[in-house]
């Protein structure tokens, strides 16, 4: 029932007001990015299932939007934007020299999984710097989430950092079954120090890895990673992830935002393709991230012909909006005088308007042939600031009603011009 | 000066009290206003917040309010992604899988395979039967789903049960259990960020408060 009435669950319109915020939000990065040297990409809404399931994890591909096409391929809707990009590099930038820097403003898709309802449909604005294995790219990349996020005018960010590879070979060196080992993740990812002491009294650690366990769950500074000591070959390639911590700490210092970079040894995200570093991004009046993203070096191999590591992150538009709501931002809105033109010559009222477009003035020409006192309503009620009544020249004086003042004087066009001037 | 630390706290029910209580033996009292949602609190830091137990791990996990006392069992069931940062090691409780005492359903092999299955808990319901590969019909409702069967609009539930002792009135016979359960502090991702030291210190009062 009223269905013609209604947007199906999960997604919205979003009216002239709101959708000036998102646009605020996305030129604004746009901007950013493009300073940054990254270059925008758009990819289809829809693609074959393959290519947006690839290395995501199943997690995610269970709330991908899928249907079939006329021939009976499956096609899905993307859920997220790294996977697009992926196979855009992988088909498309075979001779872009490398690094590639690139970003996208796109929606994505996701059937609500959780309980928590959330909105199925959402705005991301993301970045991806593709073919360089260095910490300095991963400096770049936390670098350019701290200053996007500072420039559309939030304060208080934080960037809590973990390493998906670290996390990962510490967790098989404990040599548990695939159970417990999903134990002890969600005792590091609950934070409950205590039971997580408990269990690893039961389940005989050895006193030094237990010890680093502890260690790193305790630790909040990326620079404070330096003090724990795991020289053990035992532990994979733990010493490695370390390291690389640590230069991303001081490529972060270079760039001045190392007091906004943090450490949390329990970060999982829940898309599977992560290898290295991964991060979260957020302000203390928002309850939710406003984004984040990590290190993948093995997914774009994945589509088959490039082995390319990559990393990069993606932007929540509305979580970005509501955090800067919170914080008392005043979005700045595109406040632009607009003018009415009437008159009873249409020319006149076409040249009129084009005079005052051409001087950036925002104008509407009366199309209703509605009497004056009918116009001058309408304006009240449009939000319009002078209403232009045009006589058979422009050589002579119109008479401009001033909406706000509710008062008419007689000028010519290139008077009001420059009365209005400084309204532009 | 940054905002008050939001606690929300069951409003009513078995983890009422219990919760109270540790929040006394840790040093913060609640100032009890009646039919408020919001009390002041002994420690002018933080702020208690009255909600019911099912719907804390929302709030936890939105960051309406930024820590919570609740069950892991309501934790999972909302599938909340939040912090629990302690055991507070009071109600304890089982999720089980309940038929009637004069059914032929001893077990879950012996569940009907057009069962239907009545719980306040659809959520992990549907995980444990999916995770079993047995299909059931999830009968989603509120409070006493011990009444279901004696209606006969299901042949099973899932419930939480403590003591037994409802079951047993009802005459109803653990068949499964799904999880172990107690109650938990849990804290939003983020407040636990801004408010670490806050936090920790509150954390610190609550397991000196909890030997006693």
């Amino acid at each position: 029932m009223f269905t013609r009435l209604r947007t199906p669950k999960g997604t919205r319109d979003h009216s002239p007001e709101e959708l000036e915020h998102y646009r605020y939000i996305e030129n604004k990065l746009r901007e950013i990015f493009e300073l940054w040297g990254y270059q925008e990409v758009r990819s289809p809404t829809i693609e074959f299932v393959e290519a947006l399931s690839t290395g995501v994890g199943p997690e995610l591909v269970d709330s991908t939007f899928k249907f079939q096409d006329f021939d009976g391929k499956i096609l899905a809707l993307r859920a997220e934007m790294t996977a697009p990009v992926a196979r855009i590099v992988t088909t498309r930038m075979v001779t872009v020299p490398e690094p590639i820097r690139l970003f996208y403003v796109s929606n994505v898709f996701r059937y609500s999984q959780f309980y928590v309802e959330r909105g199925r449909e959402f705005w991301q604005a993301g970045v991806e710097l593709i073919g360089c294995n260095t910490s300095d790219a991963d400096g770049e990349i936390l670098s350019l989430l701290i200053s996007s996020l500072g420039k559309l005018g939030l304060k208080e960010v934080r960037v809590d950092v973990g390493h998906a590879s670290l996390l990962r070979d510490l967790l098989k060196a404990t040599g548990l079954d695939e159970k417990k080992k999903g134990i002890l993740q969600s005792l590091l990812a609950y934070r409950d120090e205590t039971r997580l002491e408990k269990f690893m009294d039961q389940n005989i650690f050895a006193s030094k890895l237990k010890e680093v366990f502890l260690q790193f769950s305790c630790c909040r500074k990326l620079d404070e990673v330096s003090s724990i000591s795991i020289g053990s070959p035992k532990y994979g390639k733990a010493g490695d992830h370390l390291r690389n911590l640590l230069e991303v700490q001081d490529v972060l210092a270079d760039c001045g935002v190392e007091d906004s970079v943090f450490f949390d040894f329990s970060l999982t995200r829940r898309i599977e393709y992560y290898t290295g570093m991964v991060f979260e991004a957020s302000v203390p009046n928002l309850g939710l991230p406003l984004g984040g993203g990590g290190r993948y070096n093995d997914f774009i191999e994945r589509f088959g012909k490039l082995r390319l590591p990559a990393t990069g992150f993606a932007l929540e538009v509305e979580r970005c909006i509501q955090a800067l709501k919170a914080q008392g931002f005043q979005i700045p809105e595109k406040r632009k005088t607009k003018v009415l033109v009437s008159s009873k010559f249409r020319n006149m009222a076409i040249e009129a308007a084009n005079v005052l477009r051409d001087a950036g003035v925002v104008v509407l020409i009366d199309v209703t042939k509605d009497d004056e006192k009918k116009i001058r309503d309408y304006a009240k009620l449009a939000g319009i600031g002078y209403v232009v009544f045009v006589d058979s020249s422009l050589k002579k004086p119109a008479m401009v009603y001033d909406v706000r003042s509710d008062t008419s004087e007689n000028v010519t066009i290139g008077a009001f011009l420059q009365q209005i001037g400084g309204q532009l | 000066m940054k905002r008050e630390i939001r606690i929300a706290i069951p409003s009513k029910g078995r983890l009422k009290q219990p919760s109270i209580q540790v929040l006394h033996r840790a040093g913060l009292n609640i100032l009890v206003e009646k039919r408020a949602y919001i009390s002041k609190t002994s420690n002018p830091r933080f702020e208690a917040v009255f909600a019911r137990a099912f719907d804390v791990p929302v709030y936890v996990h939105y960051g309406a309010v930024d820590l919570g006392i609740t069950g892991h069992d309501l934790i999972l069931e909302r599938e909340a992604d939040v912090y629990e940062l302690l055991d507070l090691g009071f109600g304890n409780c089982q999720l089980v899988v309940a038929a009637p005492e004069n059914s032929k359903i001893c077990s879950i092999n012996d569940v009907p395979a057009v069962a239907r299955v009545a719980t306040e808990y659809p959520n992990l319901s549907r995980k444990y039967f999916e995770g079993l590969g047995r299909q059931v019909e999830i009968l989603e409702i509120r409070g006493t789903s011990e009444l279901a069967p004696k209606l006969g609009v299901a042949q099973i539930i899932v419930d939480i049960s403590s003591t037994g002792e409802t079951l047993r009135k009802n005459k109803l016979r653990v068949i499964a259990c799904i999880l172990e359960s107690t109650c938990r502090l849990t804290c939003n991702k983020i407040a636990y960020r801004t408010f670490e030291n806050e936090i920790n210190g509150f954390l610190d009062r609550l397991r000196r408060g909890g030997s006693q």
